[in-house]
């Protein structure tokens, strides 16, 4: 067993976790919006970039994609903390994933909940706005709950571009300890926490809406 | 009852790539009148009605409503031109639409179902579109499910609560795409009630329907639909009585057993 | 900044051998974790309740954390309980598990998808019980799961660039040595990053071709 102490900094490390998590997912989650909405652009060449970019960010391991972040910053002439460019690789790839599972959010949409709405008279902004996003966020809520602790868990790849945080803290531990066993097993059990949280807070989110199948 | 009909359709033609589902479709539908269409599935009655809603637009042809036209009108030389949105939209609003599928929007309740489009296009104050919406499902006798959703009514409370939805609008016309044919038969005449109930308040109403027996007893007209083209329009009497038309014949052979086909 | 891409071209054979690695990797890896998923899933699945209880403890606490964190405890942490593996064996063991933890969901998420009435069916013309699964559980399932396996074995080619990490010679740590030891960072994180996604945009067309092909299929018989 490792002591409190030890537990301690572990715990202490896992804020900067859920801190690089957090922010890195809602950018990517704001981004996710825009890129979807290029996707099914009507415009041929902001969708087929759309693609491209949702295509890419998802086919390259995300160690790759900060890498390539870490070192072509500074190649470019923009010196930024590690942090910031761990950040930002977070948070350009899971916005592919967020915009992939949107996209299927509105594509599932069914479309006689849109004509009803026409027939209505709604304008295209609130069919938008009160039909398709409402039900589209509620189709891909369990996604992007799932997306997000698979984000937190990645998350401990940023270790390698040298970002203080769970698995970081875990590393300096187990070198300085010898207990690695003890010292990775309780780093396991905090994310293991963390993702139960996350699990427990979006089951309360999907619960709070009433309304059931669609 | 003045000349125009509510409902004018001349020559429409729809065509799905290389399908023509509809050949030359003229029609109307009289004012404060029943219009019942019947036919076998794919015979294109569903997309005509579509059309009249404008949630297809037809490849030729013209429809009016209340005598203005819907979507397209003729040009000077007789030519088919599209009107401006502007120009659509308020022929639109004049009529309501009920689906097979109710299409309930499944994150408001009842009466926000009923109570949306008013706040929304209508720019009601929410307290006094709700009184309104609430009104409309005490017509339907649904004022006590108000605050359920949708996932927690039955099919026909379901229906129910859509024809109150389009009712609200106050549509001049209401269609109907086949509004039983996804109830379970216990749940088929509390919606059927409801629409003749409607029929005698002097609601001109369009309805696409298997329920023969409802056309039979409601429709002052029914129009017979077969491969596109309107192959028999009339009372219900000339319709139905005998002699029959054969293809009508046929068509109630297949769709009610024969017992009940001589009941007519 | 210049691109010298001749540079990195000139490790070729290098970049190959390494690209060979990590696509045996990623095959073993997804390969055995298949397999092992699909018998953890019938476990859980007939095996009763204290069986299932007993595999859903180490499967949810696979799901539940970084790969990183699991490989690091088997590498680092093995030798200290007797278990002191190969880099690359340790990474294979290690893809292995993860891989066979998420696959054994998703072939459960499969045995649930399937109509209870097809079962009911192929009982009623006397189709004992491991005709019904050869015969109609198995390649109805395969039909339902794919679209899920497919996207989980892509995920595991993009997992076995985190073996870099534990220096397996696979193609993130062959590629990005070649970088740090030339300053040739962006052509060869480039490369790198060209190569992933090269390979998972075809591993992604083969899945939706063989999907096409079942779905013809599922028109046919049904």
């Amino acid at each position: 067993m490792i002591s409190w102490k030890l537990f301690s900094l572990l715990v202490y490390a896992a804020q900067w976790t859920v801190l690089y998590s957090a922010i890195s997912i809602s950018i990517g989650f704001v981004m996710s919006a825009g890129i979807c909405s290029a996707t099914l652009s009507r415009n041929r060449a902001l969708a087929f970039a759309g693609k491209l970019y949702v295509s890419f960010f998802r086919g390259v391991p995300l160690l790759v994609q900060l890498l390539l972040i870490y070192y072509l910053l500074p190649g470019v002439g923009l010196d930024v903390p590690s942090h910031v460019a761990a950040i930002a690789g977070m948070a350009l790839c899971t916005s592919a994933y967020q915009a992939e599972i949107l996209r299927g959010g509105f594509a599932s949409v069914p479309r006689g909940l849109v004509e009803a709405a026409e027939m209505s008279g709604f304008s295209r902004l609130a069919i938008f706005r009160r039909i398709r996003m409402p039900i589209a966020v509620k189709l891909t809520m369990p996604a992007l709950i799932s997306e997000a602790i698979m984000m937190l868990k990645s998350s401990s790849l940023i270790s390698v571009v040298g970002v203080v945080e769970l698995t970081r803290m875990a590393q300096n531990l187990a070198a300085s300890t010898y207990k690695p066993m003890e010292i990775y097993t309780a780093a396991g059990f905090v994310y293991l926490v963390i993702n139960l949280v996350l699990v427990a807070l979006g089951y309360g989110l999907e619960k709070k809406l009433r309304w059931g199948r669609i | 009852m003045s000349l125009t009909p509510a409902i004018r359709v001349r020559g429409l033609v729809k065509r799905f790539g290389q399908t023509t589902v509809l050949d030359g479709i003229d029609l109307d539908a009289g004012r404060g009148e029943v219009t019942c269409l019947i036919g076998p599935s794919g015979s294109g009655k569903s997309t005509l009605l579509r059309c009249i809603a404008f949630l297809e637009e037809a490849t030729d042809g013209f429809i009016e409503i209340d005598g203005e036209p819907l979507g397209f009108a003729a040009g000077p030389s007789g030519e088919r031109m599209r009107l401006p949105q502007s120009a659509i939209r308020p022929v639109r609003s004049r009529v309501g639409m009920v689906f097979q599928q109710f299409n309930l929007w499944p994150h408001m309740t009842a009466l926000g179902n009923v109570s949306e489009a008013l706040v929304i296009v209508r720019g009601m104050k929410r307290r006094d579109a709700e009184a309104r919406a609430m009104a409309e499902l005490e017509k339907v006798g649904l004022s006590g499910r108000a605050s359920h959703y949708p996932s927690e009514l039955s099919g026909g409370q379901q229906q129910r609560v859509a024809i109150a939805r389009a009712l609200a609008l106050e549509p001049r016309i209401m269609l109907f795409d086949e509004p039983t044919s996804s109830l379970d038969p216990e749940l088929t005449g509390e919606v059927l009630n409801v629409m003749r109930d409607l029929a005698k308040t002097g609601m001109t109403m369009l309805v696409v329907t298997h329920e023969i027996g409802f056309a039979a007893s409601v429709g002052a007209k029914i129009v017979f639909l077969d491969h596109g083209k309107l192959l028999v329009q009339g009372t219900p009497g000339e319709v139905f009585g005998k002699p029959r038309h054969p293809r009508i014949e046929q068509f109630l052979d297949t769709y009610l057993d024969r017992g009940a086909a001589t009941l007519l | 900044m210049s691109f010298d891409l001749d540079l990195v071209l000139s490790f070729g054979p290098q970049i190959l051998t390494a690209l060979a690695i990590t696509i045996a990797l990623w095959v073993a890896g997804s390969g055995l974790g298949l397999v092992l998923g699909f018998f953890i899933a019938v476990a859980r699945r007939y095996g009763g309740k204290p069986v299932d209880t007993l595999l859903m403890l180490p499967v949810e606490l696979i799901r539940g954390t970084p790969f990183l964190v699991q490989i690091f405890l088997l590498y680092y942490g093995g030798p200290y309980v007797g278990l002191s593996l190969d880099k690359t064996v340790a990474g294979l063991l290690g893809l292995t598990v993860y891989g066979a933890a998420y696959y054994s969901e998703l072939w459960r998420a499969g045995f649930d998808a399937i109509p209870k009435g097809h079962l009911e069916a192929a009982d009623c013309v006397g189709l004992d019980r491991s005709q019904t699964m050869r015969r109609i559980i198995l390649p109805e399932m395969t039909m339902l799961v794919l679209p899920s396996m497919v996207n989980m074995t892509i995920l595991m080619l993009k997992e076995t660039a985190i073996l870099s990490i534990i220096s397996v010679p696979e193609l993130t740590l062959v590629v990005s040595a070649i970088g740090t030891e030339y300053y040739a960072f962006v052509e060869s994180f480039t490369i790198l990053a060209l190569l992933y996604w090269g390979l998972v945009e075809l591993c992604g067309a083969a899945g939706r071709h063989a999907e096409r092909r079942l779905s013809k299929y599922r028109f046919s018989v049904s």
